[in-house]
């Protein structure tokens, strides 16, 4: 379960898919893609590509489950949808985050 | 935990077969770019527009396909899956590379494979009996005679004390005819005390073992035939058990059938019948029926079983003073018995093979050097896109395992091939009929294919992933010097090790040589051999025994065509055998030393046969039949060996009685002294010999004819002559005595022609080596072979420049070569006949095909280089 050197994952890529397929169901990866800009206003802007080498590495992890489906408009799409394992990794990063920025905060505020 | 498992083999079957992964990764990103493209064009982008955007918004897909891709493979496995489909695309992109050095791999990869096949079925298997490292061969060490064999009685006592043995048996052979046919069939038949069964582990295929009843004198008789006999007999009936066979006039049951491949005691063996243990024959003590084979105990090793044995026979010592004191044990593992003196020479054959791998290997690497120099800017350009140096080296020498692997499995081809002829060649030898190429062998080619890997390719492989350096041009020119050393250093070590091969395969023909030139005393040309069926049971009758063979004797040579015919006794002359004794010297003063001799009995005939001189008194007469319970009286001969070694004090041997220490036959008179002859084997030493003048010292001596003409009509004829005077036995073994002297030394010849097909093979490596190199060290210095015409160097000079350049790898490397084989004289020492290891004549003789074939091999590339226009070779630069 270690995470890997040049994966983003480590970062907070992970726990924003996790939270868009906690809330929204199964979804595609340009569809993820969309939500997270949109629910952040625009702030947050991922190089698209490296969406898929983190799915793939959740999916791996267990933390996500795929198959293959049919979108509204006819065309085959892989679908993602989050697992009871993914559920507790995201109830941990939350978790985390939480106290990282607050952490964050209290020394902001001494300075 | 077993999820972890089964994802890591997932991901291994993966990087096997990326194919299916790889598409629907494909599929899942152009999906991603197509919708965005379609919404980019929702916004009023154009298409070719929006697609260009899309994937600007994306990223480069390819490079994140190959991220999500690794996602899925084990990362050292995908590595070596892209190496290997690259190395053979690279390699079919270079037909004639490729297969000159798979050819060359499978050659040698082969070679190798089938000596060591060999080597496994002869010394490494293990015999094929249950638990067969428990099986032992016993035999008695005595030191007044050179007899191993056991009395009867003697072994029935062993069975009975000993504490170290599961199960022990004796047995002997004898030829007989069955006579239920037609005509009377010789059979081969093996007589076995109780524990025949139990010694070997093997059951019958059908039916049983014999009974404790059946080994009683008096008790019902039985036989157990081999199922070969079983075959060829009775055409594999089923009521098998229910058939006799008949030997003599005696009807006796099958009771059981051995399996096919049960071929103990000997090959040929069709019959095995128990021996009545207490029948009155067979309580002697003195004489050496049986050869005798023992199960261990488990646990128990061999010095145990043999101090066993020996404490228990000095018991036996103290009961029977006469016979059984001073009598020492020899317990040896059956397999060394078996095996014999062939061992030697298959390790020398497994050195010699395993030496032409390794010239194979030097050869490629050093070609595979050459290449790396081709290649350079094609993997400096791999390098400066990132890769390391350790992957280009690993890249390479993946290379190298691909050409090693097809030429492992082309060689195994080989070598599955060759075992057939193998199997044929060394029909006689111990053992060879169990030859295949089995898993073990498969294991040895897997581990040299590794090894081949390794040497040819771990050097060019480094080398070749040199750096950066090599794009920057002309940098070829620079290199030069420092890999030429290396390319020669490779090729003097091949032709050292050619030298040592060939030295060693010329002493070994000329040792052949002197041994057909050798004089054998006796003359072998024109005579016939062959033996008639007789067994043991008719020693009960002596003379008339006596008279039978004295008969036979006279009837062969009255046959038209035979100019003598006679016995030779136990073997036929010029088939190394051994068996001596001590005599007693009548006439002796008290402390002469003790006369150790051969003895062999033959026919009065014998000499004129043989064509043996008489040197002084006189031939001996034909003993006449005894009367009563006398035993018959014989006359004696002796060599001039034995009169020179024992007799040389006394003015005539004539007249002088021996008597056999250990042999119940009454002291005889020499009447004569006979030229030495070599019967005991051509490649010894005639020693002091004695000759008893007695026509039949078992049932069934050899016969020996000469005849003029065709021996093939000859032996028609005395088939059809004993059929006439003798119905009831069959001839066989009938051969010419070349033809059996000949196959006397079957294997000394097998091992000379595969040690000197080997030496050559070497040879012709060692000069492509040395081809090759010189072609491309003078296509390197081109330009300054130009020059040199240029300005005015003769042409002779040129070829004369480089014929030194090889002379100075050429020379020292014979010097090597000379050296090894000095070194590993050793080993062929026991192998030689008339030629000593270290002769210089072999030595300089083989140093002198060598340089003269370097010579030879050098010449072309160096004339070429003679004969450069200056003109061309410097435009061209």
């Amino acid at each position: 379960m270690a995470p890997q050197k040049n994966d983003v994952l480590h970062g907070t890529l992970a726990m924003l898919v996790l939270k868009t397929l906690a809330v929204n169901g199964p979804m595609h990866g340009y569809a993820i893609t969309n939500h997270i800009q949109r629910a952040s206003a625009d702030l947050l802007r991922v190089e698209e590509g490296s969406l898929y080498p983190a799915l793939h590495r959740m999916e791996q992890l267990g933390w996500l489950r795929s198959e293959w489906g049919m979108t509204e408009k006819n065309r085959e799409a892989r679908f993602y949808s989050i697992t009871r394992l993914g559920r507790k990794q995201l109830a941990l990063e939350e978790e985390n985050w939480a106290r990282l920025t607050e952490g964050v905060a209290r020394v902001l505020g001494y300075a | 935990m077993l999820q972890g498992v089964i994802a890591w083999l997932r991901r291994v079957w993966t990087s096997l077969l990326p194919g299916r992964v790889e598409r629907d990764i494909e599929r899942e990103l152009s999906f991603h770019l197509a919708e965005r493209a379609d919404d980019l064009r929702a916004a009023g982008l154009s298409e070719g527009e929006a697609k260009r955007r899309a994937r600007a918004r994306f990223g480069n897909p390819a490079f994140q396909a190959e991220r999500t891709r690794d996602v899925h493979v084990v990362h050292w496995l995908d590595t070596f899956m892209r190496d290997l489909r690259y190395a053979v695309r690279s390699l079919i992109r270079r037909p004639g590379f490729t297969l000159t050095v798979v050819l060359t791999l499978a050659l040698a990869i082969g070679a190798n494979a089938a000596v060591f096949s060999v080597l496994d079925a002869v010394i490494l298997r293990p015999l094929p009996f249950p638990a067969a490292d428990r099986l032992v061969s016993v035999s008695e060490v005595n030191e007044r005679t050179t007899s191993t064999g056991v009395p009867p009685a003697r072994l029935e006592d062993w069975r009975r004390l000993n504490t170290t043995l599961e199960a022990i048996d004796g047995y002997y052979v004898e030829d007989l005819s069955e006579t239920s046919g037609d005509l009377p069939e010789r059979v081969r038949r093996a007589v076995v005390t109780p524990g025949f069964l139990d010694v070997w582990g093997i059951r019958p295929v059908r039916g049983r073992g014999f009974t404790e009843a059946e080994y009683r004198f008096g008790g019902p008789r039985a036989v157990i035939i081999s199922e070969r006999y079983w075959q060829r007999r009775f055409g594999g009936a089923p009521d098998i058990l229910e058939r006799t066979v008949r030997i003599g006039t005696a009807s006796i049951p099958i009771v059981g059938v051995m399996p096919a491949d049960f071929r103990f005691p000997d090959r040929e063996v069709d019959l095995w019948m128990p021996i009545p243990v207490d029948a009155p024959y067979a309580q002697d003590r003195q004489s050496p029926w049986y050869t005798v084979v023992g199960r261990l105990k488990p646990g128990v090793t061999v010095a145990r079983a043999r101090e066993d044995l020996a404490a228990v026979q000095a018991q036996l010592g103290e009961q029977y003073p006469e016979t059984d004191r001073d009598i020492g044990i020899e317990v040896v593992p059956l397999k060394e018995t078996a095996v014999g003196a062939v061992g030697q020479s298959l390790w020398l054959l497994f050195g010699a093979v395993t030496v032409l791998l390794l010239i194979a290997c030097t050869n490629i690497a050093a070609l595979l050097l050459s290449r790396g120099a081709h290649r350079r800017e094609e993997l400096a350009v791999r390098q400066s896109l990132g890769a390391s140096r350790t992957a280009v080296a690993a890249q390479l020498l993946t290379e190298t395992g691909v050409l090693a692997l097809a030429g492992g499995v082309l060689g195994i081809a080989i070598a599955a091939a060759a075992s057939g002829a193998l199997r044929a060649a060394g029909a006689n030898l111990p053992r060879f009929d169990e030859v295949t190429v089995g898993g073990r062998a498969l294991l040895y080619t897997l581990a040299s294919v590794v090894a081949v890997t390794l040497l040819c390719g771990l050097l060019p492989a480094v080398r070749a992933a040199g750096g950066l350096a090599a794009l920057r041009g002309g940098a070829a020119r620079a290199q030069v010097s420092t890999r030429s050393p290396l390319q020669w250093l490779l090729v003097g070590a091949q032709v050292a090790l050619s030298v040592t091969l060939l030295a060693g395969a010329g002493l070994l023909v000329r040792s052949f040589h002197e041994l057909s030139r050798v004089d054998p005393g006796f003359d072998p040309k024109d005579v016939l051999t062959f033996r008639v069926s007789g067994s043991w049971g008719e020693t009960a009758n002596y003379a008339a025994v006596m008279q039978r063979i004295d008969a036979t004797i006279d009837a062969l040579a009255s046959l038209p065509g035979v100019e003598a015919a006679a016995t030779s006794g136990w073997e036929v002359p010029g088939v190394p055998t051994q068996w001596h004794t001590t005599y007693e010297l009548l006439e002796a003063s008290t402390n002469s030393r003790p006369i150790i001799a051969e003895g062999r009995a033959v026919s009065a005939e014998y000499f004129r046969t043989m064509r043996i001189p008489v040197l002084a008194g006189e031939l001996c007469r034909r003993a006449p039949p005894p009367s009563g319970s006398e035993p018959p009286v014989y006359e004696i001969m002796v060599n001039r060996a034995f009169v020179n070694r024992y007799l040389a004090d006394r003015p005539s041997p004539i007249g002088l009685h021996l008597r056999e220490m250990e042999g119940p036959i009454p002291a005889s008179r020499i009447v004569g002294v006979v030229g030495d002859a070599r019967e005991r084997g051509l490649d010894r030493e005639p020693g002091p010999t004695v000759y008893w003048c007695m026509s039949a010292p078992s049932p069934m001596p050899y016969f020996v004819v000469r005849a003029r003409g065709d021996l093939g009509a000859v032996a028609q004829s005395v088939r059809m002559l004993m059929k006439d005077i003798e119905p009831l036995r069959s001839v066989y073994e009938v051969a010419p005595l070349e033809e059996r002297i000949g196959d006397a030394f079957k294997e000394n010849r097998l091992r000379m022609l595969l040690l000197a097909v080997f030496a050559t093979a070497a040879l012709s490596l060692a000069c492509v080596g040395l081809y090759g190199t010189l072609s491309y060290a003078i296509s390197v210095r081109r330009r300054e072979v130009g020059l040199r015409l240029a300005l005015g160097a003769p042409r002779h000079g040129i070829v004369g420049h480089f014929l030194a350049r090889v002379a100075w790898v050429v020379g020292p490397a014979c010097a090597l070569g000379i050296a090894l084989s000095l070194a590993s004289s050793r080993l062929l020492s026991g192998m030689l006949y008339g030629v000593s290891p270290s002769g210089p004549a072999t030595l300089l003789g083989v140093v002198g095909l060598v340089l003269a074939v370097a010579t030879l091999a050098v010449l072309v590339p160096a004339t070429r280089a003679a004969l450069l226009e200056p003109t061309q070779v410097l435009r061209d630069q």
